[in-house]
């Protein structure tokens, strides 16, 4: 039953095909491209509305898309689940109350078509200690762990978890996290959307950013870090050394300089801040060009500065298209070009 | 499926508020009005210890089944338990045809305690006729089960738990669970549901057959309220 030997679909878990839905006036997905392949540990990344889990909903079948296709395994998402390829832990997965979290769980198993053992499965969750509780009973960690006890209930191929570890508390995480790599080395693909990054930096093989319904980063951790400037520099320029009158144009024509900042709060001293994707040979370049950088610091970028930085730069493209839009819509109001707007 | 409604069953058989207030409650009041009518006769001749040892039973029956869909329907769309099934194997029907059962198992002692106070207090039925009325009953309730379903995928439960009472409460009002229809509501009553599943008992009054034309209203309510659930489930797979 291990993955990967009998894939459809080219060898494809799942495929979003230019996927958008929009709920009203709200593009929740906007034109999603995106393949899954098997074996892969996959983070979904982005703020709140970036539409991580309206795309999680269209994977799994619970929401239909408006223009595009969604496929898993070749086929619709309706068939994986029903053929038990899919388990998911949705983020608003409601519990059944009045009964035993072994019964759950047990139930779960059953109707699953390649279900696993119950103990098995209760281990695995780590919740064996609380399976004669009643799930109305239970702390928002716990309640978390016995839906991941139903998203692998069965031995699914790819496993879905919407912000798996929300409500619980550093050690369960840790645990939870132990538990949920063991399915990945048992050849599962696993998919989570989360917003707590260092969670996305040290499981995931590939991590996505989702911004405003767009997929607007895709590569492995150090890549998203790379893309986004991965160290910073900072330093300042006195002008006792003599290199007050130094032109920015120096600095910014350094190797692999992303972004740039220069601030000069003290007469005669001006703070540089520099955003690289290659630190090193920015430092040889400094002295190179006959400066003495004082107070030098090279620090890395987390994957967090990372992605706010990611996303902070679509923002500001986002607003100026915006700009550009209100440009435009004035010039069409004033009747000088408004034939060639449309 | 037969797992879901195996555990539907065993869950509704637990939740003893619920229990208490389908099985009890009409129990209470029976014991209320039998002693209210103090062994007299309601308009019309009928004996109180009968006419309301089935208007309770069905008093009983209908709160069960409402109660019990369109509640935890409503309630379980909320919290994402739907949802969750939805990922699962199981066909979409499952989850209503669970909900639907464990109402018709709570139904049963709904009726049955009923009808061993009405023995109890004197009501003098062959074997046939209490074995034929509690299988009417037992099967009309199934009517309202479908009304059930059909409010919960209706509105959220805050919105929910008004509608039921608002209409559980009109429905008996008009339907002769308090008091008798009077002649000139008739006319109006055969438009009410509760009035034709009270109806149905009238086969075990002397020189009366079972009500066809109360059956086959039924039968209509029925359809319609099948239907109005199913286009409603089918509006909230789309929403959910």
């Amino acid at each position: 039953m291990s993955s990967g030997t009998e894939l459809n679909g080219g060898g494809e878990v799942a495929a979003f095909r230019q996927v958008s839905k929009s709920y009203g006036p709200v593009r929740a997905v906007n034109g999603l491209d995106l393949v899954l392949r098997p074996g892969e540990t996959v983070a979904l990344l982005g703020p709140n509305g970036a539409g991580k889990s309206s795309s999680l909903d269209l994977l799994l079948g619970l929401r239909e898309p408006d223009r595009g296709s969604v496929t898993l395994f070749g086929g619709t998402p309706r068939a994986a689940v029903q053929a038990g390829r899919v388990g998911a832990m949705l983020q608003s997965g409601g519990l059944m109350g009045d009964v035993k979290v072994r019964e759950l769980v047990k139930f779960a198993c059953a109707v699953h078509p390649r279900g696993r053992g119950v103990d098995e499965v209760l281990r695995d969750a780590g919740i064996a200690g609380i399976a004669e509780r009643k799930v109305d009973k239970l702390s928002g960690g716990q309640e978390q762990r016995v839906r991941f006890a139903l998203a692998v209930a069965g031995a699914a191929d790819l496993i879905v978890l919407d912000e798996p570890t929300t409500g619980m508390d550093v050690s369960v995480r840790q645990a939870f996290w132990a538990s949920m790599r063991a399915q990945a080395d048992a050849g599962r693909t696993v998919l989570f959307a989360t917003h707590y990054l260092e969670e996305a930096d040290s499981v995931a093989d590939r991590v996505l950013v989702l911004h405003r319904g767009r997929l607007i980063a895709d590569g492995t951790s150090a890549e998203i870090k790379a893309r986004a400037g991965a160290r910073r520099i900072t330093f300042e320029l006195h002008s006792a050394d003599g290199a007050a009158d130094v032109d920015e144009q120096v600095l910014r024509a350094l190797p692999g300089v992303v972004a740039l900042d220069v601030t000069a709060r003290i007469e005669g001293v001006r703070t540089v801040r520099i955003r690289s994707t290659d630190a090193d040979a920015d430092v040889a370049g400094l002295y190179r060009a006959g400066l003495f950088p004082r107070g030098l610091e090279v620090t890395g970028l987390g994957l967090e500065q990372a992605f706010l930085t990611i996303t902070g730069e679509r923002d500001a493209e986002d607003a100026e298209d915006v700009q550009d839009a209100e440009h435009t819509a004035s010039t069409e109001h004033t009747g000088t070009v408004k034939e060639s707007v449309r | 499926m037969t797992t879901l409604i195996r555990l539907e069953i065993l869950r509704t058989l637990r939740n003893k508020r619920y229990l208490m207030f389908t099985v009890l409650y009409p129990a209470l009041l029976y014991v209320f009005f039998i002693n209210a009518y103090s062994g007299g006769e309601v308009a019309g001749g009928v004996p109180a210890k009968s006419y309301f040892m089935v208007s309770m039973a069905t008093f009983g029956a209908v709160g069960a089944v409402l109660t019990g869909s369109a509640q935890r329907i409503s309630l379980e769309r909320k919290s994402g338990w739907t949802r969750q099934l939805r990922l699962t194997a199981l066909p979409g029907r499952a989850y209503t045809v669970g909900k639907i059962a464990s109402c018709a198992v709570t139904t049963l002692p709904a009726i049955a305690v009923v009808f061993a106070i009405g023995a109890v207090e004197g009501v003098r039925l062959g074997a046939a006729q209490w074995l034929g009325l509690g299988l009417a009953l037992w099967l009309g309730s199934f009517v309202f089960a479908a009304l059930g379903v059909a409010l919960g995928y209706a509105a959220q439960p805050d919105a929910v738990q008004p509608m039921v009472m608002i209409v559980y409460m009109l429905m008996a009002l008009f339907g002769g669970t308090w008091f008798p229809v009077s002649d000139s509501l008739k006319a109006f009553a055969r438009f009410n549901p509760v009035y034709l599943y009270n109806q149905l008992a009238s086969f075990t009054l002397p020189g009366h057959t079972l009500d066809t034309v109360a059956v086959a209203g039924l039968a209509g309510f029925l359809a319609l309220f099948v239907a109005a659930a199913a286009h409603l489930y089918r509006q909230d797979t789309k929403q959910a």
